[in-house]
């Protein structure tokens, strides 16, 4: 009586008791599988998209940004619903590599891509993407470009400690297929990859007609449009989950370029104090938010150099998660110094984020630089001779350049007194 | 370089300053553009009409296409022939022409522009402009559009300079000594680093370009004078050079950890995993290779 009396009132309440009567089982205790019913799911599960993992350390969910060795500086990747904001350098010929491997590797992982510029069609910039290079010839042809370049001169310097020369450069984790692959700059993607990708295009000219009143109002009109077109495809197409997706779920990655310029009708780069010197900021918070709440990520690269205020690329890098800058050697002094003479320039991780946690993936390895070789786009550690001056302070990489050079003649300089060896 | 300016298209930017002014040079690149056949509209903001087309001859004159925008700026004459929209309405039209030739917009001035227009108006617009043969549109194959835009370098902060330096393909700075006027070059090649250049010139007074070598320029000293450049090893008590037997005999050692050149090979190839670890050992000269057990000898 008992017994039919629950079963009565179970059928009434959920239907995981109704489930367990009609079991017939002797607990209660019920393994939770894979639901058939097609609701969504609500439980704890690991969402296995294509290109994501997990992070190791925290457990968020990590694309890759398009070169490994990017990856293993940012902690594993970049997390889903983070923007990684990247300061370009001073002639723009680096930036657009690593915004062109973003989208990439978003293209060889199948996920949808939002490409947004003011300066260039959508369509030119896919275009141009570097030509992946997929399975065992990958870590081939990257061995021998790495192989042919050294082992002439280590062979001639490492006639004692020959073990260091398998040592590599920069530690880089293990590639698999599915996470983070090496792209050929020289090389364009095949076509084929890109008609079969979904992406979406937004080109400033187009959406806005060129005798636009500006409104007094806090965003710049470009700003507007562009934050409406993001949240369109994320809602159309279900990235924050309020369309449930009948296929299987996705990633977006957005590509922003040049944000801040003049072209996107942003006047911080023109004048310090312009009429709408905050414009940037709400986008950027305004974006941020978008993003957290849908499963994307996006790249922005942001001409730094120009903006003439300084405190709002304070405010800036505020706003945004991740944020890299790139230092490229031409023009500058530094071309002609024999201390960087194998690179084309230095990479500073400005900020790392703290997600969900109270410390941050940091590496330990300050001093980056990158080169471009004719194929790959290579980061490595800086390594610069020690300081033997009688300071001990190590202020600046400057500094150090410079005490090197006149290393020389101080050694042999007693009666200058400067600097003084002794043995 | 300085004579094929205009054949990169884009946007050039002329920076002169008060010592060395750039109207004539824009006025020579006019002229040879004019010579070539191309389209040439001006857009006259800074000086009039008369001034601007004195020097040239008659068939060059006819052949520039002049928009005034000097005597009238604000249309307050109200008159047909003004064009609609200033001096950005005028650029547009002149990019929604259809014939297919080869155009030169000169910008007279750019600085008189940015005093009057907001910056950012003024870089789209230039951007559209300049950009205008790469997308092709449903129009007719358009030719190649050259705008030369002349800019006082001392009349603008570093924010509109530096704005429109980045919009620019080549960007060409006057300076000069001693009489003799130079033009730094810098060309940005949208995927390339940027090239630089320095060339000397002069304006004929009929705005022909003569290119010179630059004046003779002596020397820098490129070290610090206060420090000479010191040998180290001179002074010192100890021997830190080596003879070419004694180099020869450091080479020639054998190193007590020196291995042939198979094992090197062996650890320098790449191996994709490693299931067993080798051990190499090379016998040394007094190595005793006996496989006998030296305790069989015990008697216990």
């Amino acid at each position: 009586m008992a017994a039919v009396a629950t079963c009565g009132s179970g059928a009434g309440t959920t239907g995981s008791a109704v489930a367990t009567a009609s079991k017939s089982n002797v607990t209660s205790f019920q393994r939770r599988g894979p639901r058939a019913s097609g609701t969504n799911d609500s439980g704890p599960r690991l969402v296995s998209i294509a290109g994501t993992r997990p992070s190791v350390r925290n457990g968020q969910l990590l694309v890759s940004t398009g070169l490994p060795a990017l990856d293993q500086l940012l902690g594993g990747g970049l997390a889903i619903g983070t923007v990684l904001l990247i300061e370009e350098d001073k002639y723009n010929i680096y930036s657009p590599l690593l915004f062109k491997c973003f989208l990439a590797e978003g293209i060889v992982n199948g996920h949808t891509l939002l490409v947004a510029s003011a300066k260039e069609d959508p369509a030119n910039i896919l275009q141009e993407l570097p030509a992946p290079l997929l399975d065992d010839n990958s870590k081939k042809e990257f061995d021998e470009d790495v192989y042919n370049h050294k082992t002439p001169e280590s062979n001639i310097k490492m006639k004692i400690a020959w073990r260091y020369q398998l040592l590599p450069k920069m530690e880089i984790g293990p590639v698999s297929s599915r996470f983070g692959h090496y792209y050929d700059a020289s090389k364009r993607i095949p076509q084929e990859l890109i008609e079969a990708s979904n992406w979406h295009g937004f080109f400033l000219p187009e959406k806005i007609s060129s005798t636009l009143k500006v409104e007094p109002c806090s965003l710049t009109p470009g700003y507007i449009k562009l934050l409406q077109f993001i949240q369109n495809i994320i809602y159309e197409e279900g990235f924050d989950g309020s369309n449930p997706q009948k296929k299987q779920r996705n990633v977006l990655r957005i590509g922003i370029q040049n944000l801040g310029s003049p072209l996107w009708g942003d006047d911080i780069c023109c004048a310090e104090n312009g009429s709408n010197s905050h414009s940037l900021t709400k986008f950027l918070y305004v974006l941020r938010g978008l993003l957290r709440t849908s499963l994307s990520a996006c790249i922005i690269t942001m001409p730094t150099h120009l903006i003439q205020n300084k405190t709002i690329i304070a405010r800036v890098t505020n706003l945004s998660d991740t944020v890299i800058g790139l230092e490229s050697f031409i023009g500058s002094e530094r071309e002609t110094n024999p201390l960087y003479k194998d690179y084309h320039g230095l990479i500073h991780i400005r900020q790392i984020p703290r997600l969900n946690n109270l410390i941050c993936d940091e590496s330990d390895v300050k001093d980056l630089a990158f080169k471009l070789k004719r194929k790959l786009f290579t980061i490595e550690r800086l390594h610069l001779p020690p300081d033997l001056s009688d300071t001990v302070s190590r202020s600046s990489k400057q500094d150090l350049a410079e005490s090197t050079k006149r290393l020389g003649p101080g050694c042999g300089m007693m009666a200058g007194g400067k600097k003084h060896l002794d043995f | 370089m300085l004579d094929s300016l205009l054949s990169l298209g884009g946007l050039v930017l002329l920076r002169d300053s008060v010592e060395w002014e750039g109207r004539s040079l824009l006025k020579a690149l006019v002229k040879k553009s004019a010579l070539c056949g191309e389209q040439v509209h001006i857009l006259g903001c800074e000086v009039s009409e008369e001034e601007f087309r004195e020097g040239f001859d008659s068939d060059i004159n006819n052949r520039l296409v002049y928009h005034d925008f000097f005597r009238d700026p604000l249309n307050w004459s109200k008159t047909e022939e003004a064009l609609p929209g200033g001096p950005l309405g005028a650029l547009r039209a002149i990019c929604k022409r259809t014939d297919p030739g080869p155009v030169t917009i000169a910008l007279d001035s750019l600085s008189w522009l940015l005093l009057h227009l907001p910056c950012t108006t003024l870089c789209q617009a230039l951007h559209a402009v300049s950009h205008q043969d790469a997308c092709p549109g449903d129009s007719s194959p358009v030719g190649k559009v050259s705008v030369l835009g002349l800019l006082h370098e001392e009349l603008h902060g570093p924010g509109p300079v530096g704005a429109l330096s980045s919009l620019a393909q080549t960007e060409v700075t006057l300076g000069g000594t001693k009489g003799q006027a130079s033009a730094h070059i810098l060309c940005r090649r949208p995927r390339q680093r940027p090239t630089d250049q320095t060339q000397w010139f002069s304006i004929l007074p009929d705005f022909s370009l003569d290119l010179q070598e630059g004046p003779s320029v002596e020397s820098q000293p490129y070290s610090d004078p206060h420090i000479p450049p010191v040998d180290p090893t001179t002074h010192l008590t100890f021997n830190l050079h080596l003879s070419k037997k004694e180099r020869e005999a450091k080479d020639s050692l054998i190193l007590p950890f020196q291995f042939s050149s198979e094992k090197q090979q062996a650890l320098l190839r790449p191996r994709p995993g490693q299931a067993t670890s080798h051990i190499f050992y090379e016998p040394d000269a007094y190595d005793d290779l006996d496989q006998e057990d030296p305790d069989d000898d015990l008697d216990i």
